[in-house]
């Protein structure tokens, strides 16, 4: 285990001053999330245009700097992507925090790439996993048009 | 009363945690196990095990009169009058549940308000909804003061002439208060008023005297108290367990079943429906003797040491702020660090083998009334020593430095 991993630079930093906090004027698609356990919440927003990508990302709520970093490079990176696309990013990154050494997906570029590794210490932490995750699948569920609250066990 | 030598009668201490010795300040969620208590489990499923209450056979009795053994020192460990009046559940979450099932069934009617306070655990709210739900009572809040704690005036504020039921903690999980419970339930019963208390930080920590506290109900966790798991104490005044209903129907409830009736059985088997856990409730025995050879003064005033320490020790701690500040005080230490989460916090103080909680604990309401999501917990047990939160408040200013705080 290593503390220096779980919180690398980049994640205390988008932690501290998360990206895309805030609600987006004119969301098309959200949808809510909260791990009970913890207690952290959060509320995804996404604005599709007509082509159905994503024009604009963001996020409100409150966790643990694991929670908000991961919200906060996710909906940075998710701009400018289709449904198709976001999709498979959130399957390459669940693969990767939970076993996958490395990202796959063609979409995503280098630097989203290691942005994104920033977070794969948590998968030393299995209890923490469910905060790095829960944005993501909030992100899916807002894709998919689902009512209910996403619930996050890991 | 030498705390390195009662260290030692718990298996756990021996153990490195991730290469660490471990600093266990999580109590209040459960507390670490003596060798007595484990070698009693081992003991009773190698040499002796069976059944109680049922068969005839020799092991049957011997067992039966093991687990009968624990309920009469349980009576004398919180000096309950009546033998009778101790109910074994899973644990004081089913005590609650027991209680608040029964009072719905046959004493509170629609319109009743029941009073509980800003502190209660989830497990001393929720079985009260319940009633709001089905039964359509009402259910009020004594809040807190500045201090964190729930004062007798704040009570007496908030009982209204509708007030059938006052259920509180004997001492909160998060801000540590002691409850002063004997001159409450003296308001209380002035006024025609049950009181229940949720007794799950009280018992390990303070002196039980159920006949000086006066409460008509208190529900006991085991595993907090140097026990074993799956298991609970539900004290009820005799009168009250002889009125009420029974909670769950099955065997060893009964007296007669018949096509077209059914009568239970007397008190303590009405509320002891099917096989209990009966490992541990005679491996509980063993716990009490514990506490008893230490003594529950030795044990209060070497918290009370420690927690005044730890509170001196974080008050001078830049950045953390300690939740609550009562008078009457337990072993609990709630703080938050600005700038970090509490979750962060654990987890970095895991590292150093630091064993803390952070969350809600349960209480959603009080953390809503705090204004804050969550928060992280130390809290302490009779295995601790100052040089543990010597060791706290060194991995919290680790934390510090990780968030460059």
């Amino acid at each position: 285990m290593n503390l220096k991993e779980l919180y690398q630079e980049i994640i205390l930093e988008h932690g501290k001053n998360p990206r895309n906090l805030r609600k987006t004027e004119g969301f098309n698609k959200d949808a809510k999330g909260n791990n009970p356990l913890c207690g952290d919440n959060v509320h995804v927003y996404l604005k599709l245009n007509g082509q159905k990508i994503v024009e604009d990302a963001s996020f409100q709520g409150s966790g643990c700097a694991i929670s908000m970093a991961s919200a906060s490079i996710m909906t940075d990176l998710i701009k400018g992507k289709n449904e198709h696309e976001a999709k498979e990013i959130v399957e390459d990154f669940l693969g990767m925090i939970k076993e996958n050494p490395e990202l796959k997906s063609k979409y995503l570029n280098e630097d989203e790439k290691t942005k994104l590794m920033c977070l794969s210490g948590v998968k030393q932490y299995p209890m923490r996993v469910k905060c790095a995750t829960l944005s993501w699948h909030t992100m899916v569920s807002a894709f998919d048009e689902k009512t209910e609250e996403v619930k996050t066990e890991n | 009363m030498n705390i390195d030598q009662i260290k030692k009668e718990f298996p756990i201490f021996d153990e490195k945690i991730q290469n660490n010795d471990l600093v266990y300040l999580d109590s209040a969620n459960s507390s670490q196990k003596p060798k007595i208590v484990v070698d009693r489990i081992n003991e009773f499923y190698t040499k002796q095990f069976s059944n109680v209450g049922r068969s005839v056979h020799y092991l049957a009795v011997a067992a039966t009169n093991l687990y009968e053994n624990t309920r009469s020192s349980v009576q004398k460990y919180i000096n309950a009058k009546d033998k009778n009046e101790i109910v074994f559940t899973k644990g004081a979450t089913e005590a609650l549940n027991l209680v608040a099932n029964t009072l719905g069934q046959s004493y509170l009617q629609e319109g009743d308000e029941v009073l509980i306070t800003e502190l209660e655990h989830h497990s001393n709210y929720v079985p009260w909804h319940f009633l709001r739900k089905s039964k359509n009572i009402k259910i009020n809040f004594a809040e807190i003061n500045e201090e964190g704690e729930i004062t007798l005036e704040e009570i007496e504020k908030k009982i209204t002439p509708k007030t059938k039921l006052i259920s509180i903690t004997h001492l909160s999980n998060v801000t540590g208060a002691i409850l002063p419970v004997k001159e409450i339930t003296q308001l209380a019963h002035s006024k025609g008023i049950i009181v229940v208390v949720d007794g799950c930080q009280g018992a390990p920590h303070l002196k039980l005297d159920m006949q000086e506290l006066d409460c008509d109900f208190y529900a006991i966790s085991c595993h907090k108290m140097y026990g074993p798991t799956g298991l609970g104490v539900l004290y009820g005044k005799k009168k009250w367990l002889e009125e009420l209903p029974p909670y769950q129907g099955g065997g060893g409830m009964i007296n007669e079943v018949k096509k077209d009736r059914i009568s239970y059985g007397e008190l303590p088997n009405k509320y002891e429906a099917g096989t209990m856990a009966t490992a541990q409730v005679i491996a509980f025995d063993q716990s009490i003797k514990f506490l008893e050879s230490i003594g529950i003064e030795n044990v209060m005033k070497h918290e009370a040491d420690l927690v005044e320490y730890g509170q001196e020790l974080l008050q001078k701690n830049n950045s953390v702020k300690l939740i609550g500040n009562p008078k009457n005080k337990g072993g609990v230490l709630s703080f938050t660090i600005e700038g970090v989460h509490p979750h962060d916090i654990a987890t970095i103080l895991d590292e150093d083998g630091v064993a803390i909680r952070a969350g809600h604990h349960c209480c959603q309401i009080l953390h809503d009334k705090l204004n804050i999501p969550a928060s992280a917990r130390a809290s302490v047990g009779i295995y601790n020593t100052k040089e543990d939160l010597d060791q706290l408040n060194e991995s919290i200013n680790n934390c510090k430095k990780i968030f460059n705080l």
